[in-house]
Order: C-alpha cells, then sequence, then structure tokens
C-alpha cells in the first residue's frame, strides 16, 4: 500500500512540476468561468431589467422593489437599453422618462413604457415588473387615501408601514412554466460555468497527462519499479490513483477558485465533492486506457485533449444541457459529462442530497469502473513493453 | 586453472565453467537458462554464479543475450526454461520479496528528469521499503557515495550524461542489494564519470557486495571483473579469469622489429634466444613469438641489433578482445 501511495504521489508531484500546466491547470479554467458567467448572465435569473431615469425617486423605488424580487436592475438608457434587449442581454427595459419621473413626484397618473425582450425569461421578467408597480400604484394609493383623511405624510407613511409588519402583504411567486427558465432559476451564469469547467479540466487534466504514463514505460522507469519488492498489482493502482488524484486536485482547485472568486455556489458542498470524486475516478480510467494503448506522448496527449473536448461538448460542458435539442439530449446520456453536468445541476440548484443524484452516482460509478478496469488490463499488458 | 570453453554439443550448457560448482554462498546461481523470444532464442542454457564481494563480467557485443540474461536475474522476465535463485531464493516475476536483494541499474537512464536527484532517490526508496530517517540517512550516504551530494537539489534533466549514470547507480544501491547488477552503466559518459563509476563498483566490490556487470568494453571487465564469462548470441561461450581466458587462445605474445638491415640473418640470430618460439621474416619486418615477451626482450633486441639498425620495436600481448575474436570470429564490437 506504501508502494501504491508512492507511485501516485510522485505522479501528482511530475503534474505540479510541468511548468506547461501552470497556464492549463490554474489560470485557463477560470477565465472560462468568466467568459461562460458573461455570456448567461452574472446575476439572479429572476429577470434582468434595464432601467431608465434610475436616479429619480420613481426609479429608485422601482429599482429597490424588484431587487426585493431577486430581479437584477441596470441603469441604462433608451437607446442602450434597445441595443441590449436586442442582444439578448437583459429581459425587460423599463423606459422612464424625466416627465414621468416629475409626475411620480407630484402623485399625478404615470404611464410607463416596457419593453420586453425575446429571451427565455423576457415574459416572467415582464410580470415581475408589472407586479412591482402595482405595487408601487397600491402604496401610493394607501398613502393619498392617509393624507386625504387628514394624516400627516410621516405619520401617513408610518401607520402604513405598522399595518404591512402586522398584516403582511399577499406573497406572488411567479412561475415560468418555460422549461429552460425553470432549470436555470436560482443561479447565476457563473454557477453554471464553474460547473461546466469543472468536468471539463478535471477530464482534460487527467487525460493530457497520460503522457507521463508513456514517458515512465518508454525512459524505463516503470521496469525498474517492478524490480524493486512492487507487485504489478500495486504499479497498475498507483498509477490509477495518481491520475486520480490529479483530476480530483485540478477540479477542487476549480471549485475553491470559482466560489472565491465568483461566489459560485455549489449547494451541498459534500456531496457536490462526492460528485467530483466519482467523475475523477472516470477521467483517471479514460487517462489509463489512453497512456496503456498509446506509445507515443504527444499522440497520448493529442488524443486526451481532443477527447476531453467532444466528451464535453456533447456533455453540455460548452454549451447548457438544457438548451441542447432532444437527439442531442439524448447522445449526453452517453457520455460521463452528461451526467457529471446533471448531477452537479442537482446539487447546485436544488441542493440535493445523496440521494437524490444516486441515479448520476451510480452511472457515473459504472462509467469508472468500466474505465479503470479496461484501464488496469491495458496497463497491465502494456508492462511487458516497459520491459 | 584453466578457463573452460563451453561445448556447442546440446545439453551440455549446463555445465557452463560460469558455475562450475554453485555452493550456499552464492549470492546467484543461474541454471541452464533459456528465453525464447519468437523464433529467436536471446538465452541459451545460460549457467553461472557469483559469490559475495565479487564482480562477475558479462562481456558480448549488443545482441548478445547480456541484457535479457540480467532482466530474467532482475524477476523482470520469467525463463522459458532454467533457474535462479538469488540469496538462496528462487527469482520469478512474482517472487516480488526476492526482489529486495538485488539493485539493478538499467541501461537506460531510468529516472524521472523532472525530478530533483533527492526526489528520484527518495521515491525508489520508499518503493525499497525504507521510511523515515532510515530513508533520509540512505539517500544523504549514496549520494556521497556517487558524489552528487552538492546536486542533489537540481533537476535530474540539467545533470550531464555522466552525473546521470551515477545517480541511476545511486539509485539500486538505497537498499543495500546483496546483489548489484550493472547492465552497461558507462554507455555515453565521458572519462571523467567513467572512471568515477569503475572506482565506486571497485569501492562496493571491496565492501562485499556481489557484482554483475555487463559490458562491451573490454577494458572495464578486465580491471573490474574477478571473473568474466564471454556470451555471444545467447551463449556463454568461455568463463574464468582474464588470464585463464586468454590461455583458450594458445597463443604467445608477439615481438614485431622493424628497420634496416639483414632481415634474415637478424630473424635467425633472434630465434636462438632462450624463450624465443620462432621469430619470422615478413616484408619489412622480423615477428618473434615468445612465451613471456616483456622478460626476453633485451635478449631479442640485442641479437637483432647485430643484424639490424632497429627503427621500432613493438610487443602485443593477447587480451580479451582477442579471446573474444578466437572464440566467436568477430569482433567485440561488432
Amino acid at each position: 500500500m506504501r508502494a501504491v501511495g508512492a507511485i501516485a504521489g510522485v505522479e501528482l508531484r511530475r503534474f505540479l512540476r510541468d511548468r506547461s500546466n501552470i497556464f492549463f491547470t490554474f489560470i485557463f479554467p477560470l477565465l472560462l468561468v468568466v467568459v461562460i458567467g458573461a455570456q448567461f448572465g452574472g446575476g439572479a435569473s429572476n429577470g434582468r431589467v434595464l432601467l431608465t431615469e434610475a436616479q429619480s425617486s420613481f426609479g429608485e423605488d422601482l429599482r429597490a422593489t424588484l431587487t426585493a424580487a431577486d430581479v437584477t436592475v441596470d441603469a441604462s438608457t433608451a437607446d442602450a437599453a434597445a441595443e441590449t434587449l436586442a442582444r439578448g442581454r437583459a429581459d425587460v427595459a423599463i423606459v422612464l422618462t424625466a416627465e414621468d419621473a416629475a409626475a411620480y413626484e407630484a402623485g399625478e397618473p404615470v404611464r410607463v413604457e416596457v419593453i420586453q425582450a425575446s429571451t427565455n425569461g423576457a415574459q416572467t421578467a415582464a410580470q415581475r415588473v408589472q407586479t412591482a408597480l402595482s405595487e408601487l400604484a397600491t402604496t401610493r394609493a394607501q398613502l393619498a387615501a392617509l393624507t386625504g383623511a387628514g394624516a400627516a405624510p410621516d405619520v401617513a407613511s408610518q401607520a402604513l408601514a405598522a399595518a404591512e409588519e402586522e398584516v403582511p402583504p399577499l406573497q406572488v411567486d411567479v412561475v415560468d412554466v418555460n422549461e429552460i427558465s425553470q432549470a436555470f432559476a436560482g443561479v447565476t451564469g457563473f454557477d453554471v460555468g464553474a460547473a461546466s469547467q469543472v468536468l471539463l479540466f478535471v477530464f482534460m487534466a487527467a487525460l493530457a497527462g497520460s503522457g507521463t504514463l508513456i514517458d515512465a514505460r518508454r525512459n524505463g522507469v516503470i521496469a525498474r519499479t517492478l524490480a524493486a519488492p512492487v507487485g504489478t498489482g500495486s504499479v497498475v493502482a498507483g498509477q490509477a490513483l495518481g491520475r486520480w488524484t490529479i483530476a480530483v486536485f485540478q477540479g477542487a482547485y476549480v471549485m475553491a477558485g470559482t466560489s472565491l472568486l465568483f461566489g459560485v455556489t455549489w449547494g451541498n458542498l459534500p456531496v457536490a465533492l462526492l460528485v467530483l470524486a466519482v467523475f475523477a475516478a472516470v477521467a483517471a480510467g479514460f487517462a489509463m486506457v489512453i497512456g496503456s494503448l498509446l506509445d507515443n506522448e504527444g499522440a497520448a496527449t493529442g488524443l486526451g485533449v481532443g477527447l476531453s473536448l467532444v466528451l464535453a461538448a456533447l456533455g453540455g460542458c460548452m454549451f447548457p444541457q438544457e438548451l441542447f435539442p432532444d437527439a442531442l439530449r439524448t447522445v449526453s446520456s452517453f457520455t460521463p459529462h452528461g451526467w457529471g453536468y446533471r448531477a452537479f445541476a442537482e446539487v447546485q440548484r436544488h441542493d440535493a442530497g445523496v440521494a437524490e443524484i444516486l441515479p448520476h452516482l451510480g452511472v457515473l460509478a459504472a462509467f469508472a469502473v468500466g474505465a479503470l478496469l479496461l484501464g488496469s488490463l491495458l496497463l497491465r499488458r502494456s508492462l511487458g513493453r516497459a520491459i | 586453472m584453466v578457463a573452460d570453453r563451453v561445448s556447442d554439443e546440446p545439453g551440455t550448457a549446463t555445465s557452463s565453467p560460469a558455475a562450475p560448482t554453485p555452493s550456499e554462498q552464492d549470492v546467484l546461481v543461474v541454471t541452464d537458462v533459456e528465453r525464447r523470444f519468437g523464433d529467436l532464442k536471446a538465452v541459451d542454457g545460460v549457467s553461472l554464479s557469483i559469490r559475495p564481494g565479487e564482480t562477475f563480467g558479462l562481456l558480448g557485443p549488443n545482441g548478445a543475450g547480456k541484457t535479457t540474461t540480467i532482466t530474467m536475474i532482475a524477476g523482470l522476465l520469467a525463463p522459458d526454461r532454467g533457474t535462479i535463485e538469488v540469496a538462496g531464493e528462487r527469482m520469478h516475476p512474482s517472487a516480488v520479496a526476492v526482489k529486495r536483494h538485488i539493485g539493478l541499474v538499467p541501461q537506460d537512464l531510468a529516472l524521472y528528469p523532472d525530478l530533483k536527484g533527492r526526489e528520484n532517490l527518495r521515491y525508489f526508496a520508499r518503493l525499497q521499503g525504507l521510511r523515515g530517517a532510515d530513508l533520509k540517512h540512505r539517500v544523504d550516504e549514496v549520494l556521497e557515495v556517487v558524489g552528487l551530494a552538492d546536486r542533489a537539489k537540481d533537476p535530474v534533466k540539467e545533470y550531464s550524461g555522466g552525473m546521470k549514470r551515477r545517480l541511476n547507480i545511486a539509485v539500486g544501491l538505497l537498499h543495500r542489494p546483496s546483489l548489484l547488477i550493472l547492465d552497461e552503466p558507462t554507455v555515453g559518459v565521458d572519462p571523467q564519470s567513467r572512471n568515477a563509476i569503475l572506482e565506486s563498483v571497485e569501492a562496493l566490490a571491496g565492501e562485499g557486495m556481489a557484482v554483475l556487470y555487463t559490458t562491451h568494453y573490454m577494458e572495464e571487465a578486465e580491471r573490474l571483473c574477478d571473473r568474466i564469462a564471454i556470451i555471444d548470441t545467447g551463449r556463454i561461450q568461455a568463463a574464468g579469469t582474464r588470464s585463464e581466458l586468454i590461455r583458450l587462445l594458445g597463443s604467445s605474445d608477439q615481438v614485431r622489429l622493424s628497420g634496416t638491415g639483414d632481415l634474415r640473418a637478424a630473424s635467425s640470430a633472434v630465434a636462438q634466444v632462450r624463450g624465443v618460439e620462432r621469430a619470422d621474416v615478413t616484408d619489412s619486418e622480423v615477428l618473434v613469438t615468445a612465451a613471456d615477451a616483456p622478460a626476453a626482450l633485451a635478449a631479442i633486441v640485442t641479437a637483432a641489433s647485430t643484424h639490424l639498425e632497429l627503427a621500432d620495436v613493438e610487443i602485443t600481448r593477447p587480451d580479451l578482445e582477442q579471446v573474444f575474436l578466437h572464440l566467436t570470429g568477430k569482433a567485440l564490437r561488432d
């Protein structure tokens, strides 16, 4: 067992010692999280609203009401808002004019222009805007009634606040029937991007590292290891553990980095780490298969990177699985990435426990067992070429 | 004792002189080992034995079967026939525990170039079961032995060829093996490093370690080895001490005398000198055959000088290269 640990330890050490890994292991994954986060939005997905005249008291009241409903509100101008909506980077624009703001201040009737984009969440966001405007209108009517009955404005506001505390207003939950909007409810683009990059880079780090296995076989280190009092099983187990350790290290780094830098939430962390551990075992198995089948380091690295990218794309790590057509979503079920993506989605978005993701873990475990068994068998055979 | 030449007769390999009478003290006993790769018989009935403190040379050209033989001795390859015993225990690829007796220094630099020298040693020491203070002590010790203590913190890829070779040897010494196998350890190293390696091997043998040394450098075998086996086409052609092997040639020393004058008269005069077996005239020189040329040289020169104005005198003594040529019909480095 100590020999297994020694072999695994030296594999991790070599991985960390390789300067070419610094960019691809530590920098590139976080850059991609930024790109995907920016593409799919970094705010809450209850809606992205643009607001003109945001500094007016009307604008500030509206922003406060919407923000309380977990809607992301950004100040804009009318022209910029139209362009942003057209690009699909916001769901709704509330175009307030100076006259609207003045009328609101004076307690006069206001007609607000709301422009809805064609994004998936636009309808829900527009509904939330309507609800917010209704809340503001109701509050204004209540205040007008109290002041009309002779109450001073300050007293009227305090009385209204006290009344709201005693009789909480009705809570309106807007449920979007759009599956995509539902799927992304409560998560940011960074959350989605981070999970995808964990899967992509865990696999890529392990597979690209399969070249070191070939190197060790070709330069005689494996033969020398077998000349020590170390059994073939220990060598195979050590190589598997080494590749698994590298994969887990890479995944844990992306998880920690995105959590600290982008505030990504991983839901139930122990369960998320369990998903990572099982997925890393799949990656370790694939790495052993490649490292045992091929005798050329460059070819192994190329194949490893290529295979990682293809599986990641099919599994939804480059474009969210929820946006896949049905046929492609079916294909994703034949990739470990597809199951890893779904497992992370359940844990991140719905705080799922082990029981809820048992089917996902089961499929990933089956992938892992199959890949590790095949990898071990091929590695045992390849040891003959090492001697 | 005169070295024995192995018969070409099938079935007589087990009487190989390399293992005349295996004794209980022998660290290594190889008996009638054979290994095929498809139709190629890479090792054909090799037998040998090595005692503690003895350096045994396996001398042969590339492809002679040296590396296959030591690969089987190291337990990396199973023989098709025959047995190998190390420190009294049967060696086989599955006999993991027996491998603790052996320190293998392969011909290839079996090191991690991206790791530091010390890190490489620590890794292989852990595989040998060393731990804690003992591990650290042994790593420091072997670094001193091979003269790399001051470069231990450098990555191996920054070492010179000779330093890599020395570190390669250090790995084989970590666990104080009973038998050290060195497979052509000086290939591609500079003369200074080569000398350092040879001195290390001499010192280890002096401490009682049995050494199996394969090489195709005759001078290394002559300098280091107590006994030498000449191997070719997978068979041990002859084995014994250096002088025993040379006696196999049955030839004497030769002295070449060249100069101007009466070559025939000089030849006749030299032929009368005591110890001279014969003297022949060639185109421009007198070729003298003597049992011990250095002993008779003064008398030979005196006799020849009466008829010749000597320009050059050259003594040629038979060496292992000639033994190899005699036994195999080809040069050692072919």
